[in-house]
C-alpha cells in the first residue's frame, strides 16, 4: 500500500501556502475615482485620475514622503547636484525588473527624460524641468548611473522627480510595463480599472516581505459623490480620497471611527476682480477694481468664519494668502490675519471716495457700486460661498450679482474676452515649492488671473513681485529663496490682487477594515502609503465586488 | 410595387437629409456656443506658455464649420468617425462600448412599460373591474407629475437599475393614451356585436381590439422610443451610467465637437427613424 | 366634484405664489446663520436650507417663479405651434412636409444641448429675474414640437370637412375664410394643448434646474428647491425638505385632473 505521506504532505504545503502570511496579506482594496483617467502613459499625465493612477503603477527615483515631507530614495538610492545645480547624478539599484520581467537600468532613465523633454510633448510634468531654453542632456555611463544635464538651473530640482514615474525602453508592452507597486491588470472605460500587485516590485518592509500587502486594487469611475458615499456605507468601498465637508459631517455622525480629517489642506478658494485694461467693463468700474482700498475692503468686509463654519461645516480655515499654514516652509508666518470688519471696510471706502447714501454705496461720481460675481456651476460649495459674499457685502452697501456658468464658457470669458467683473475659482495647489505658480506671479504670465499676460508689469508692485519671483529660483539656499517669496506674500496681502477666502481642510473616509492607513494633506491623501496598507480581518477578505 | 419603393426611397432620403442636417445644426450651436475651443487644462500652473498654445492651437478649426463637416462626413463614410477630443479615444469604440449599455436600458424599460400598460388596460376591460382601472389611473397620475430628474435620483437611492427608471417614466404617459385607445376600441359598434354574440372576452380582446387599434400602437411606439432616449439622458447623467445619454451630457459640458456631432447624429436618425415608421403606421390606418 | 376641489387647490397655490411677497414671512434671500438647517418650527415653518434661508418663504417665492412663468412658456409654445401647425394643414405639399420635418428634428435634438449654449450666451450683467425669463423663453420657444402634430392633425381634419368645401364653394375668400371658420375650430385644440403644455413646463423646468440648467441661484424655483433631494438620504433625516416635491406634483395632479380626457400627448 502506498504511503499517504507524500499526499498530506503535500496537502498540508499547499494549505500553508494559501494561508495568508500574518493573516493579514491579501485582498482587493476597492475604491473610486472621480473621472476617467485620460492616458495610462506617466509622461502625458495631466488631470487627477491619470495622476493617481501614476501613483499607484509609477516608479520614480526619489519619493516624496508624504507624511513627512521629506524625500526618500527610491529607485534611486542615492543623488548628487552639481553645484551649478544644473546637473543631478542618480546611484540607482541594481538588480530591478519592470512588471514583465524586462531589467531597469538608466538606459531606462535617458529614455523617460528624453520622452518628457520632447518638444512635441506638452505635459505639466515635463514643464516644470524646462527652465531654460535648450535640450536636456542623459548620459548612462553605467546601468546603474544616470546623469542628467539641464540648460538652466532648476529650483527645488529633486522634488520634480518625485512625478516622473520612468517608463521601460525596451519592453514590448511599452508604458504598461511599470516599477511601481501595482500594473494595470484590465480596464473598461467608463467601468473600471483593476491594478494587480507587481510582482517584481522593488520594495520590501522591514522583515523581508515583499511589498505591496494587498494583492489588488479596483478603481471604479464614479463621477457622482452622493453615489460613492452611499456604496462606501454600504461597504462595497473602503475609501474615499477626497469628501465633501457636509458628506463628512454626516458620515462622521454615523461612523466616527470611518471618517478623517488630515488638516488643513493646501488648496484655497479665492475672489479676484478683473484688472484687465482689455475688459469690456465701463472706466468707472475699471477704476473700483484697480484701486487697492477697494479690493481690501471687499476682503475685509466678507466673513470668512461664517463661510468656514456654513459653508464647510467647519472643516475649513480662513485663508488671507497664497500659501497654507500647513505649509510649514513656505508659509510666511509673521504677516498679520485681518479680521472681519464691516465697519472697518466701510472706513476705508470712505477714505478712497466712496459713500454710503441709503444702504447703497456709492462712488465719487454717484454710481451705484454694483458688480457680478461669476463662478462655475456644478460646485455647490463655490455657489453657495458666493451666495454668502453677496450678503456679506450688502452690509457695506455693495450690490452683488451671483452667475453660474459652465466651466467653458467661464474659462472663455477668464481667458479670452475677459468679459467678467468678479470671480470666485479655487486654486488647486498640489506642490508645496512656490515655485510651481510660476505662470501666477508673473506679470507675463498666462495664469496671472487678474490681467494675464502683460507685456510689461502694469503697475510697480506687479514689477517688483516679477524681479522676486525670478530671484527665489536662481537663490542658491532654500532660506534665500524664502526669504524672496515672504516678501511676495507681503506684497499680496497688501495689494489683494487674489482675495483668498478659505483653505479646506483634507477629508478622508477610511473603512474600519483597512489598517495602516494614515491620511495626510499632500496628494494623494487616502492611499499615499498604499504599499503598507492591509486588510484587516473583517470577513471581506478577498476580492469585492 | 413600384410606389411602395419610391415610397419608401423618398422616407430613406429624407431620414438621411435630417440627419445630416441635424449633425450640422448641432455642430454650429457647439461651435458658436460660447466656450468652444477653450480647455481646462490652461488653468493649470504647471503648464508653460508653449504648452497652453499647443493645446489652443489643437482645438482650434482650421477652415470654417462646413468644411470641417465635410471632411467629417467623407471620413465617416469610410468608417473613420473622428476622435473625442475631451477624452482622446475614438468616436467609434466610446459609442461602441457605451450604445449597448444604453439600448438595453431603453428597449427593457420600454418593454416594462408597455408590458406593464397593456397588462393593466386589457386587465381592466377584461375583469370590467373598477378598482384595476382606478388604481391604474391614479397610479399614472401620481408618477406623471413627478420631474424625471426626481425619479433618477430616487431609482439611485433604492439601487434599482436605470431601465427601471425609464419604465417608470414612460408608464403614466403611455398607461392613459393605451388605456383610452382600448376603451375606443372596444366601443366600436361591431365589437359591441360580437359581444352580445356571445363571443368570449378574451378572444374579442385578442382577435379584434388590439388589430383595431394595432396601427395607433404602433405609432405610439414609434414616439415612445424617441421619447425613451430623450428621457436616458437626464437619467443617465444622474445615475451616472457609462451609456450613450450621460456620453452626451458630459460631451455637451465639454464642448467636444466630434463627439457631439456624431451623438447628434446617432440620436436624430434613431428618433427620426422611429418617428417615420410611427407616421408610416399612422398613415396605413388612415 | 373632483374638477371643483382641484380648481380650488390649484386658485390657492396659485394666488400664494402672485402675492408672495405679502404670504412669506421673510425675503427669500436672507441668511439666518444661526439657524442653518433647522428643523421647522413656529419662527420658520419648514426649517430652513444649508445656507439658513427661510424654506417657506423660498417654496413661496418659487412657486411664484414656476407657476406664473410656466404658462407664459405654454402661451408662448402653443402659439408658436398653433400657427406653424395651422399653416401646415392648410397649406399642405412641400412647407407641409417642411415644417413637420423641422418638428421632428427639434424633437430629436436633445434640449439639454441647446439650453447649455443659449444660457451660456446670456450677457452677465441681467438681473436674475431677466435670465429666469429668458430660461422660460428659450423652453417656450423650443418646446413647439409636441403641440404641433396635433394642431396640424385637426387642422388637416378641417381643411377636408364639409363646411369649408361649402365655403369655398361659395366663393369664400381665403383670409375670411381662416379668420371666420379655421381659428375659431382650432381654438379648443389650442386651449387643451395650452393647459396640458403648463404642467410640462413645469416638470421640465424642475429636470433642468436639477441638472443646473435652470434657474439660477439665489432665485428659488421648484426645480431648485428639489436639488436639495439630490442626496437622498439627508432626506429622512430632514422629511420637510420633500415639501416643494410634494407641491409641484400636487398641482401638476390637480391639472390634471381639471383637464377632460386628453387629446393626444405625444
Amino acid at each position: 500500500m502506498r504511503s499517504r505521506l507524500p499526499r498530506n504532505l503535500a496537502l498540508l504545503i499547499l494549505l500553508a501556502r494559501a494561508l495568508p502570511v500574518g493573516a493579514q496579506t491579501g485582498g482587493e482594496l476597492h475604491f473610486c475615482l472621480h473621472g476617467e483617467p485620460k492616458t495610462f502613459n506617466p509622461i502625458l499625465v495631466d488631470d487627477e485620475p491619470s495622476e493617481n493612477i501614476r501613483y499607484l503603477t509609477g516608479g520614480v527615483l526619489i519619493r516624496l514622503n508624504r507624511q513627512s515631507q521629506a524625500l526618500e530614495p527610491a529607485l534611486a538610492t542615492s543623488w548628487t547636484i552639481s553645484r551649478d545645480r544644473r546637473t543631478i547624478t542618480f546611484h540607482l539599484r541594481k538588480e530591478i525588473h519592470f512588471s514583465d520581467g524586462t531589467p531597469f537600468s538608466s538606459e531606462d532613465v535617458g529614455y523617460t527624460m528624453r520622452m518628457l523633454m520632447d518638444p512635441e510633448t506638452h505635459s505639466s510634468t515635463g514643464d516644470a524641468f524646462r527652465s531654460g531654453e535648450g535640450s536636456v542632456a542623459v548620459e548612462s555611463p553605467a546601468p546603474d548611473l544616470a546623469v542628467i544635464t539641464f540648460p538652466a538651473p532648476i529650483a527645488g530640482l529633486e522634488r520634480l522627480f518625485d512625478q516622473v514615474a520612468i517608463l521601460s525602453a525596451h519592453s514590448p508592452k511599452k508604458e504598461m510595463a511599470v516599477l511601481g507597486p501595482f500594473y494595470v491588470a484590465d480596464y473598461k472605460a467608463g467601468s473600471y480599472i483593476l491594478l494587480q500587485k507587481n510582482p517584481n516590485y522593488w520594495k520590501h518592509d522591514a522583515q523581508g516581505h515583499a511589498l505591496p500587502y494587498i494583492d489588488s486594487v479596483r478603481l471604479d469611475i464614479q463621477r457622482n459623490r452622493d453615489i460613492e458615499l452611499l456604496r462606501f456605507r454600504r461597504g462595497e468601498l473602503q475609501l474615499i480620497n477626497r469628501l465633501d465637508a457636509e458628506q463628512f459631517d454626516r458620515l462622521q455622525h454615523e461612523n466616527p471611527a470611518a471618517t478623517r480629517n488630515a488638516g488643513t489642506g493646501l488648496d484655497a478658494e479665492e475672489l479676484w476682480f478683473n484688472q484687465s485694461p482689455a475688459a469690456p467693463l465701463p472706466e468707472y468700474k475699471k477704476a473700483w477694481f484697480g484701486a487697492k482700498e477697494f479690493r481690501k475692503a471687499i476682503s475685509m468686509a466678507i466673513n470668512r468664519g461664517d463661510l468656514c463654519r456654513i459653508v464647510y461645516a467647519g472643516y475649513a480655515k480662513p485663508a488671507y494668502g497664497p500659501v497654507s499654514p500647513s505649509n510649514h516652509f513656505w508659509f510666511n508666518s509673521s504677516l498679520e490675519e485681518p479680521k472681519y470688519d464691516a465697519q472697518a471696510a466701510l472706513r476705508l471706502l470712505t477714505q478712497a471716495g466712496f459713500r454710503l447714501e441709503n444702504d447703497t454705496l456709492k462712488d465719487r461720481a454717484g454710481n451705484r457700486v454694483e458688480f457680478t460675481l461669476v463662478t462655475n456651476s456644478g460646485n455647490a460649495a463655490r455657489e453657495k460661498m458666493a451666495t454668502m459674499v453677496q450678503q456679506d457685502l450688502s452690509q457695506v452697501g455693495v450690490k452683488v450679482n451671483v452667475v453660474t456658468l459652465d466651466f467653458p464658457s467661464l474659462i472663455e470669458r477668464m481667458t479670452r474676452t475677459f468679459d467678467y467683473e468678479a470671480c470666485i475659482l479655487g486654486l488647486v495647489n498640489t506642490d508645496l515649492d512656490p515655485n510651481g505658480q510660476m505662470t501666477v506671479w508673473l506679470s507675463s504670465g498666462e495664469n496671472h488671473q487678474w490681467n494675464p499676460s502683460q507685456k510689461a508689469p502694469a503697475t510697480p508692485w506687479e514689477a517688483e513681485v516679477d524681479k522676486l519671483m525670478r530671484e527665489q529660483a536662481a537663490a542658491p539656499t532654500d532660506k534665500g529663496r524664502k526669504a524672496k517669496f515672504d516678501r511676495v506674500q507681503q506684497i499680496v496681502a497688501e495689494q489683494q490682487p487674489f482675495i483668498y477666502l478659505i483653505n479646506k481642510d483634507v477629508l478622508v473616509a477610511v473603512s474600519s477594515n483597512v489598517v495602516g492607513a494614515a491620511p495626510v494633506v499632500l496628494n494623494p491623501p487616502g492611499f499615499w502609503n498604499v504599499e503598507t496598507l492591509r486588510l484587516g480581518p473583517a470577513p471581506d477578505l478577498g476580492a469585492q465586488r | 410595387m413600384r410606389a411602395r419603393i419610391q415610397i419608401i426611397g423618398s422616407q430613406l432620403l429624407t431620414l438621411a437629409a435630417l440627419g445630416l442636417f441635424g449633425g450640422l445644426l448641432s455642430a454650429s450651436l457647439v461651435r458658436f456656443a460660447p466656450g468652444y475651443g477653450v480647455d481646462e487644462r490652461e488653468l493649470d500652473p504647471r503648464l508653460s506658455q508653449a504648452s497652453v498654445e499647443a493645446i489652443r492651437n489643437s482645438h482650434r478649426l482650421t477652415g470654417g464649420l462646413l468644411s470641417y463637416y465635410r471632411h467629417f462626413l467623407a471620413s465617416a463614410l469610410q468608417g473613420d468617425f473622428g476622435r473625442s477630443e475631451w477624452l482622446e479615444r475614438p468616436v467609434s469604440s466610446l459609442i461602441k462600448e457605451r450604445f449597448p449599455v444604453t439600448a438595453r436600458s431603453v428597449v427593457l424599460g420600454v418593454t416594462l412599460a408597455w408590458a406593464t400598460a397593456l397588462g393593466i388596460s386589457l386587465s381592466g376591460l377584461f375583469f370590467r373591474g373598477f378598482f384595476l382601472d382606478i388604481s391604474g389611473t391614479l397610479a399614472s397620475s401620481v408618477l406623471i407629475a413627478l420631474p424625471t430628474a426626481v425619479i433618477a435620483v430616487f431609482s439611485v437611492y433604492l439601487r434599482a437599475p436605470v431601465f427601471l427608471a425609464i419604465a417608470v417614466v414612460m408608464f403614466p404617459k403611455l398607461f392613459r393614451y393605451l388605456r383610452n385607445l382600448l376603451a375606443e376600441a372596444y366601443a366600436q359598434p361591431y365589437i359591441l356585436a360580437a359581444r352580445s354574440r356571445g363571443i368570449g372576452r378574451a378572444r374579442i380582446l385578442f382577435q379584434h381590439v388590439l388589430p383595431l387599434a394595432s396601427p395607433a400602437l404602433f405609432a405610439l411606439f414609434g414616439v415612445s422610443l424617441s421619447m425613451a432616449f430623450g428621457a436616458a439622458i437626464p437619467i443617465e447623467a444622474l445615475c451616472d451610467s457609462p451609456g450613450v445619454g450621460q456620453l452626451a451630457w458630459q460631451a455637451a459640458l465639454n464642448r467636444d465637437l466630434p463627439l457631439i456631432m456624431n451623438l447628434t447624429l446617432l440620436i436624430t436618425l434613431l428618433t427620426v427613424a422611429a418617428n417615420l415608421l410611427a407616421n408610416a403606421a399612422h398613415e396605413r390606418a388612415l | 366634484m373632483l374638477r371643483g376641489i382641484s380648481a380650488v387647490i390649484l386658485c390657492v397655490i396659485f394666488t400664494a405664489g402672485l402675492f408672495a411677497g405679502a404670504v412669506a414671512p421673510y425675503p427669500y434671500t436672507k441668511q439666518f446663520r444661526e439657524r442653518v438647517n433647522a428643523a421647522p418650527s413656529a419662527s420658520h415653518w419648514l426649517g430652513t436650507d444649508s445656507l439658513g434661508r427661510d424654506l417657506f418663504a423660498r417654496l413661496v417665492y418659487g412657486t411664484r417663479v414656476s407657476l406664473l412663468l410656466s404658462p407664459a412658456a405654454a402661451f408662448l409654445s402653443t402659439l408658436i405651434a398653433g400657427v406653424l401647425g395651422g399653416f401646415a394643414g392648410l397649406v399642405g405639399g412641400w412647407c407641409e412636409r417642411l415644417i413637420l420635418a423641422a418638428a421632428d428634428l427639434s424633437m430629436a435634438l436633445p434640449l439639454l444641448f441647446v439650453l447649455l449654449a443659449l444660457r451660456a450666451l446670456l450677457p452677465l450683467n441681467v438681473s436674475p429675474l431677466v435670465s429666469v425669463i429668458a430660461t422660460f423663453a428659450l423652453l417656450g420657444l423650443l418646446g413647439w414640437p409636441s403641440s404641433l402634430r396635433v394642431v396640424w392633425a385637426t387642422t388637416k381634419n378641417l381643411r377636408n370637412s364639409d363646411f369649408l368645401l361649402l365655403a369655398r364653394a361659395t366663393g369664400c375668400g381665403r383670409s375670411r375664410m381662416i379668420a371666420r371658420h379655421v381659428l375659431p375650430n382650432l381654438r379648443p385644440v389650442m386651449f387643451a394643448q395650452f393647459w396640458i403644455s403648463i404642467p410640462l413646463f413645469v416638470l421640465t423646468e424642475a429636470t433642468l434646474s436639477m441638472l443646473g440648467l435652470g434657474v439660477m441661484e439665489p432665485l428659488p424655483s421648484w426645480g431648485n428647491l428639489l436639488r436639495g433631494l439630490e442626496d437622498v438620504s439627508a432626506v429622512s433625516t430632514n422629511p420637510w425638505r420633500l415639501a416643494p416635491l410634494i407641491v409641484l406634483m400636487v398641482v401638476v395632479v390637480c391639472f390634471q385632473l381639471i383637464l377632460p380626457t386628453p387629446e393626444e400627448t405625444a
